[in-house]
């Protein structure tokens, strides 16, 4: 079976290949037929990688371990979703997972637009096709899922803290989300080489677009929510560069989806669209060799390998590809016309973009400095939290807090005495829940009190921005049908303050304590006592469980348990947290026991009290709301779209 | 043995799909593909124009009564609007597209208060019929072939 793996492979990789160079000797002379023979090779090469990859996953269920990778990444005791979730919990099938939807994305969107934009398209399909030819080159001869060896009589296994469900679902998510950057970049890259650059582009991918972004923002919750509850240090978000890996093309194509409008509306912004387009993509590629080079020391990190400098080269080739056509089409993409006023919906989605990209440039420069360092220095030097968290409150906040003032305001321009006017209430709901707030005692952390008052003045403002669309065109359903993106988009804002309420409630108001305890002793933090019952230990089937159990009184009273589990394939131990979750206040009651010594009976144990946490987790489901409502099909601007493009089909 | 004659069976699929252009339409008279002309790449852009000020005076109504912006900047704004989309209406008919079935008016209309100021909120008398991009349908252009 690994030799049907690997002909398909090698077939994708000449169906790429061709793609490539057949899809730009079509472009440049213009002949139908080759361009078509070209978009069939990119058809066609999703459907070799894809029985390439119903090889891979048959062999993992099967526990096929003359494969190398099979053996390398799982073992018999693996349930059938774990042994399959090991298809993107190693090297080399993570990067066919990525071919696999680049080229499903990629045939799709060329399907969907071939009539359409077929100027377009005839461009989209050879830098398809050259993105591709990468991946596919990279499987082929660097990192082979499908390397063979004598069948073992069992696997390594999965390491224990990817055997969770979160990680069944997280890496899938980052994937759609990373790749379906590449399907925009495409189109980009295609509207500059064709001369095309009008708005089709932007059009034909505003979907993809939001697509790619809502899985990258999504798939990142998941993957805070499984550190939280597998790796164990008692947060969500460490600031790491794998994880950053993930938050800065997200924070790009944020931009770029705010700026796209002032392109649609004003027909201003084009090269800086453009810009952002292939940043979020390059970042997206920067962010795979950051965790497969082993460059950075992350604990999501994959041992190094040599596919690091493959990637490397690949994204300074393609951002000077990038780079250089945005230079070449500077005269196309001149604006037509300027800024009106400084207060105006517009210009508020600039400052919008400059905060994005500031915070996305400094996230990146944290990821890069150890790097630098080494190379000038000959020493690493890491950036810590807090560089990192004072960029985020520095740039964060006022993105918050423009997050409230920009839907209220006029797009072209409006009067200081209006904005006064629709600020009114927003602004006394922000006064009256400040002062509450700081009666409440939130006065303790400043950052946390800003935090929670310009959340109110967002809500407050959407809250109004329906009351008085509703009154204007009668109701609510009315008036999001109308307009999906709008509406949708103001879900998606209510997303984010749920975020930030609970990250500024869960690090700025949280408790922690630690403490050595042996059998009867007491802990006592936020409202809650923890008393050490007994240190137990007990063999399960592949590992050895040790845990401190500790009886909990008073806000909630019950039983918690916290320790570790000694894992016997693969050989690696795994921290378990104890929680309990208070949905009527938010509130999470964590617990974490070290060195638990059933033999001493003593743990020492940690405990936190993480008030409005999980307002994080029912953010992610209110974001994925909000960017279906936005997402959702409108058959009337179909139409309007079809009708505006029809004649370019002639 | 049996996975390499799949492979190889792969293999030929692969090749058929990407030469069916050529097996179907082994001789043809026109192999060229259709190019946007510059024609088609103005109509293209004057669309574009149109859609956008168009938007922009759906925007600007709804932002005047939902009270977003005073009469005074509604009053200044919506005239120079009117005549930019009457501008772009006009040129796009060159085209069998403009839709001037109907007048846009040159001058702005009386404005009305904004709505948290008493009488309820009415629309300003922009022409019904316009066909903003994110609300209405546009009539289909006229056939270019």
């Amino acid at each position: 079976m690994a030799d049907l793996g690997r002909a398909a492979l090698v077939v994708s990789l000449g169906l790429v290949v061709y793609a490539l160079v057949a899809g730009s000797a079509a472009a440049v002379t213009n002949r139908r037929r080759l361009a078509v023979s070209a978009r069939n090779a990119l058809f066609c090469a999703f459907g070799s990688t894809a029985i390439a990859s119903a090889v891979l996953a048959l062999a993992l269920v099967r526990h096929d371990f003359s494969f190398v990778y099979v053996a390398a990444h799982t073992n018999r005791t693996l349930s059938t979703a774990y042994a399959l979730s090991a298809f993107w919990g190693g090297q080399e099938g993570s990067l066919l997972l990525w071919l696999l939807v680049l080229t499903g994305f990629g045939a799709l969107a060329v399907a969907l637009n071939r009539t359409l934009l077929r100027d377009l398209t005839v461009w989209v399909v050879p830098v398809l096709g050259g993105i591709g030819t990468f991946f596919a080159f990279v499987l082929v001869a660097v990192a082979s899922p499908f390397a063979t060896q004598t069948a073992t009589v069992d696997g390594a296994g999965l390491t224990p803290s990817l055997q969770n469900p979160y990680m069944v679902a997280h890496p899938p998510m980052l994937y759609l989300g990373y790749v379906g950057l590449a399907i925009p970049f495409a189109f980009a890259a295609g509207a500059m080489l064709s001369g095309r650059t009008d708005e089709r582009w932007i059009v034909a991918t505003r979907r993809w677009t939001l697509v790619a972004w809502m899985f990258l923002g999504f798939g990142q919750l998941l993957g805070a929510h499984w550190a939280y509850v597998e790796v164990g240090w008692g947060g969500y978000y460490a600031w790491d560069p794998v994880e950053n890996a993930a938050l800065m093309p997200w924070l790009a194509a944020t931009a770029f989806l705010h700026s796209v409008m002032i392109q649609e509306r004003k027909g201003m912004l084009k090269v800086w669209n453009m810009v952002l387009v292939a940043l979020a993509f390059e970042l997206s590629i920067f962010g795979t060799f950051l965790t497969r080079s082993g460059v950075v020391n992350s604990i999501h990190s994959f041992s190094k390998s040599p596919i690091g400098a493959w990637f490397l080269g690949f994204v300074v080739i393609s951002s000077l590809f990038s780079l250089g056509l945005i230079m070449w089409r500077l005269p196309l993409l001149k604006a037509r016309t300027k800024l009106e006023s400084p207060l105006s919906r517009e210009a508020a989605f600039l400052y919008n973009n400059l905060l994005l990209v500031a915070l996305c440039l400094t996230v990146l420069w944290g990821v890069l400095f150890p790097i630098v360092t080494q190379l000038v220095k000959g020493e690493t030097r890491t950036i810590g939290r807090p560089y990192y968290d004072f960029f985020l409150r520095s740039f964060g906040l006022p993105l918050l807090l423009l997050m409230g003032i920009g839907p209220l305001i006029a797009w072209r321009r409006t009067s200081v005495r209006a904005l006064a006017r629709t600020l009114a209430w927003p602004v006394a709901v922000t006064l009256a829940s400040g002062v509450v707030l700081v009666a409440l005692g939130a006065g303790s952390s400043r950052p946390g009190l800003i935090a929670y008052t310009f959340s109110a003045f967002v809500l407050a403002t959407i809250v109004l921005e329906l009351v008085r669309g509703t009154r204007a065109t009668g109701s609510v359903a009315r008036l999001v049908s109308r307009n999906r993106r709008r509406y949708g988009g103001y879900v998606v804002h209510a997303a984010v303050v749920l975020l930030a309420i609970g990250v500024a409630g869960s690090s700025a108001y949280g408790s922690s304590t630690e403490r050595r305890l042996t059998p009867g002793e007491s802990v006592s933090v936020a409202g809650y006592t923890l008393t050490l019952r007994d240190v137990e230990r007990k063999r399960v089937p592949n590992a050895v469980e040790t845990r401190a159990v500790l009886d909990v009184d008073g806000r909630w009273a019950g039983t918690l348990s916290s320790g570790d589990n000694h894992y016997v394939n693969p050989p690696e131990p795994s921290r378990e947290i104890g929680l309990r979750t208070n949905w009527l206040r938010a509130e999470d009651l964590y617990v974490i026991a070290d060195s638990a010594n059933p033999k001493t009976k003593v743990a020492f144990v940690r405990v936190l009290v993480k008030p409005l946490v999980n307002l994080i987790w029912v953010a992610g489901i209110v974001f994925v709301l909000g960017s279906a409502i936005a997402l959702w099909p409108d058959a009337r601007e179909q139409r309007r779209l079809a009708t505006r493009l029809a004649p370019a089909r002639a | 043995m049996i996975a390499l004659v799949l492979a190889v069976l792969i293999a030929i699929a692969a090749v058929v799909l990407v030469a069916w252009p050529f097996l179907r339409e082994p001789v043809t008279a026109d192999d060229r593909l259709a190019a946007v002309g510059p024609e088609e790449a103005e109509r293209l852009a004057l669309v574009e124009e149109r859609d956008r000020v168009l938007a922009a005076l759906k925007e600007l109504e709804f932002d005047h009564r939902t009270g977003k912006i005073g009469d005074d900047d509604y009053g200044s704004q919506i005239g120079p609007l009117r005549r930019d989309a009457a501008s772009a209406l006009r040129r796009l008919d060159r085209y069998g597209s403009g839709m001037t079935a109907f007048e846009i008016p040159d001058t702005p209309a009386e404005p009305v208060p904004p709505p948290d100021e008493g009488t309820p909120p009415m629309p300003a008398p922009v022409p019904e019929p316009y066909p903003p991009p994110d609300e209405a349908d546009i009539p289909s252009p006229a056939p270019q072939e």
